[in-house]
């Protein structure tokens, strides 16, 4: 280096003024490493303050989960209140369903979660109750949000501990989906809606042996199989903050399917762990593996587009009431959202407008909105969407009233259901010593 | 730096030091040049500052606390040692992924190392074409960690994967092996062993370092192959064998990416899979207990520092460093 660039160093006491040199600049070195990290943090966190100006330009972050195609229609729902409202752009973002609460839950723990985020009631009381979510009763009271033309208990189930956390973002319900070709093909009746759990599962012990194909997916692992049949015993998955079933309903319906496994009506236990672990696109009605799966009656399109085969879909066995209005999945404002006006009127739009309701279709559930849903069911032209909505409808005229939204730890409670029907269906454990071990662990996971 | 070749009164030896050649002798030279290799490794000093040990520490400080990686860390609550004491006392499903980890790396790192000092002793001789098939057993390595290198095994070893179908030739009913609780770990390790190429590699240049006259005496000596291999070259290897043990070992415990796709990240069929790392990852990211896997991370840290701990104190009665010259 040239002398020239320092003219300290041309100071008397270079020495000792060298070292303070260098001491500082280690000093500020140290700095720097310490405060870079907190400049970008803040960077992150910045962003321009929301001015009074209606007309101000902003760019919303929106996150969701979903194939290629509701992405398609979401991206079109998007840019047409972007032509609306010209000053209002999106940062989209949008994954498969494996891996997007990891995401999401990286992104909330760095302070930049989206402005607006799909979620559904396996995690909206985690969000809620860690404060997340923003609360968006003020919206609802002032107008700026209309659910006045939802059904009553749709969007309810958007709220947590008196807060509205999400709008409920399409409505569905467990739907059985059955290969109609397969038992055309082999002269065997279709189930019905109102079958008895046994019933059902002597007509699939039939298809398995008619057919050579085992007649249905086991939903023992299944938490929404068995959270219907749980309402059918007159209790429920939860009961305020508590667990609403015992070791002993666990017990019954792990021993249901015991012996439908031993009458052959459902597959071998690799076969029923495949279904158990695969998204959507692979479920076993779909695969070929199984003449039924246990999934939600709005899945029908898409798994249609899996298979060549004819697709029906009841409701799950036994009395249909215990089925309710689920919303199939909610939109979120996030708590620190810089433009939560914008992302409230968004939201409002995409529920609301006619236009923007037309373009989501039924993707996510049965518009919330039963206006918007009248103008979809009437103008859909996709075969299986058509059949889906008839469905649902049918089933609608049928609900019971709906359970709360999950608790906390919903997700863990999930899990282990699957390992602990797993341990059952492998031959691992007997029903009684799985079920009193899910219990306990069931019971941790809400506390 | 410029500063230090600027006029300087003492000492006269100092003053003198305008050329750099000369400079480099002095104290303070060495202090701007100690100034400047600072600045320039800055770019990966501030990395390592803020992607490594900030994090790092703080995770420390998470695992005495409930965080729930939602909430905001200035709401984080102390708990002192109680993810601990849960990890110790009260999680079963965490001692059974220790176990399904312990038992990963004991049975796949020496089969491993086995394989790949095996392919080695076959691979060093000079026939023609052996750089080929060295090159053809090295690949599998290279496809690493891989997710798609995960997929292929899953789809391979499914109930009507390529391997039952090969079993079916022989006339042998295969079994559903990655969805089979009691044989998922076991595909797990054998993709583990495939991938031996990269200690492979190592063997072979530390044969090639074995000197050739000691073969020759040991020879004339009269040993044959076998007393050839463990007295030579076992003891003029062991450095290598040590190196490789070492590296295995680590990255057999941190085995995380196949067990993640085979079993679409749940650990399962019934845990049989729920490598350390993985329920980590689940504790984490799917149940949000963020407080709780920190503490599951450093305890893993420790245990795995004192594996290598006890490697190398075991190592020097068994690993046997020569000058090179077999002295």
């Amino acid at each position: 280096m040239h002398p020239a660039t320092s003219p300290t160093a041309n100071a008397p006491a270079a020495r000792g003024h060298r070292t303070l040199h260098r001491r500082s600049m280690l000093r500020r070195l140290t700095a720097a490493a310490v405060a870079l990290p907190l400049l970008l943090g803040a960077a992150a966190c910045g962003g321009e303050e929301e001015g009074a100006d209606p007309d101000a330009k902003v760019e919303l972050s929106i996150f969701w989960w979903g194939g290629e195609a509701r992405a398609k229609l979401t991206e079109e729902a998007l840019a047409l209140y972007t032509a609306e409202h010209p000053n209002v752009t999106f940062k989209k973002t949008w994954q498969a369903n494996q891996g997007y609460f990891d995401k999401l839950a990286t992104l909330t723990a760095g302070g930049d979660a989206p402005d607006i985020f799909q979620i559904d009631d396996n995690y909206l009381t985690e969000y809620a109750s860690r404060k997340t979510t923003l609360d968006l009763n003020k919206f609802k009271d002032d107008g700026k949000l209309d659910v006045s033309k939802f059904p009553e208990s749709l969007w309810q189930y958007g709220v947590v501990d008196g807060k509205l956390s999400g709008v409920a973002f399409g409505e569905n319900t467990q739907g059985l989906v059955y290969n109609k070709t397969l038992l055309q093909k082999n002269g065997l009746p279709e189930p019905t809606t109102g079958m008895t759990w046994e019933a059902f599962i002597a007509w699939a012990a039939n298809v398995s042996k008619t057919a050579k194909i085992p007649g249905t997916q086991d939903p023992s692992a299944d938490y929404k199989a068995f959270w219907v049949w749980l309402r059918q015993q007159g209790k429920d998955l939860y009961k305020g903050k508590e667990l609403g079933f015992t070791a002993e309903d666990v017990t019954r319906w792990f021993e249901l399917w015991k012996g439908a496994r031993a009458q052959g009506a459902t597959p071998t236990p690799d076969v029923i762990h495949e279904g158990n672990v695969t998204d959507i696109t692979k479920q076993l009605v779909v695969t070929g593996k199984a003449g039924t799966s246990w999934v939600w009656a709005n899945q029908l399109p898409e798994l249609k587009k899996n298979t060549k085969d004819e697709l029906g879909v009841i409701a799950y066995p036994g009395d249909p009431s215990a089925q309710w209005a689920r919303a199939s999945m909610y939109f979120s404002v996030f708590q620190k959202s810089k433009h939560a006006d914008v992302a409230v009127d968004v939201i409002n739009f995409l529920a609301n407008d006619p236009e923007a309701g037309k373009i989501l279709g039924t993707d996510r559930g049965l518009p919330s909105n039963l206006d918007v849903r009248k103008a979809v069911s009437e103008s859909v032209t996709d075969p299986a969407m058509k059949l889906s909505i008839q469905v649902e409808s049918e089933l609608g005229a049928k609900f019971g009233p709906s359970p709360q939204v999950p608790l906390k730890g919903h997700s863990k409670i999930r899990a282990e259901l699957i390992k602990a029907a797993e341990e059952v269906q492998y031959g691992r454990q007997d029903p009684a010593k799985s079920a009193a071990a899910f219990l306990e662990i069931c019971k941790s996971a809400i506390a | 730096m410029a500063l230090t070749t600027a006029p300087n009164p003492t000492p006269p030896a100092r003053s003198s030091a305008r050329t750099p050649a000369k400079a480099r002798g002095s104290g303070r030279m060495r202090h701007g040049e100690g100034l400047a290799g600072y600045v320039f490794l800055s770019p990966w000093l501030i990395g390592l500052m803020a992607i490594t040990a900030i994090p790092m520490l703080l995770s420390l400080y998470l695992s005495f606390t409930n965080y729930d990686i939602l909430t905001d860390l200035s709401d984080v609550e102390w708990v002192g040692l109680a993810n601990y004491e849960r990890m110790f006392t009260a999680d079963p499903s965490y001692w059974h992924s220790v176990q399904v980890t312990l038992s990963f790396a004991l049975i796949a790192v020496p089969l491993k190392l086995a394989a790949a000092l095996g392919v080695a002793l076959l691979l060093n001789r000079a026939w023609r074409g052996v750089g080929l098939f060295r090159g053809l057993f090295y690949l599998p390595s290279l496809l690493g960690g891989s997710v798609a290198l995960a997929i292929v095994w899953v789809s391979m070893f499914n109930r009507d994967g390529a391997f039952n179908s090969l079993l079916s030739l022989f006339g042998i009913e295969g079994k559903p092996w990655v969805n089979d609780p009691g044989w998922a770990l076991e595909t797990l390790m054998v993709l583990a062993i495939w991938q031996f190429g990269a200690p492979m590699v190592i063997f072979l240049a530390g044969l090639k370092q074995v000197p050739t006259e000691l073969y020759e005496a040991a020879s004339v000596d009269g040993a044959g192959r076998i007393r050839q291999f463990v007295s030579v070259t076992l003891p003029m290897l062991s450095p290598v064998i040590f190196f490789n043990l070492v590296l295995e070992t680590i990255n057999g415990f941190q085995g995380f990416t196949a067990a993640f796709v085979l079993s679409n990240g749940t650990g399962g069929p019934v845990d049989a899979t729920l490598m350390y790392t993985l329920n980590l990852y689940i504790t984490g990211f799917t149940e949000l207990d963020m407080g709780y896997a920190s503490a599951m991370a450093w305890v893993f840290l420790i245990a795995i520092a004192l594996i290598t701990a006890l490697f190398f104190s075991t190592g020097r009665f068994w690993v046997h460093y020569s000058d090179g010259d077999g002295n």
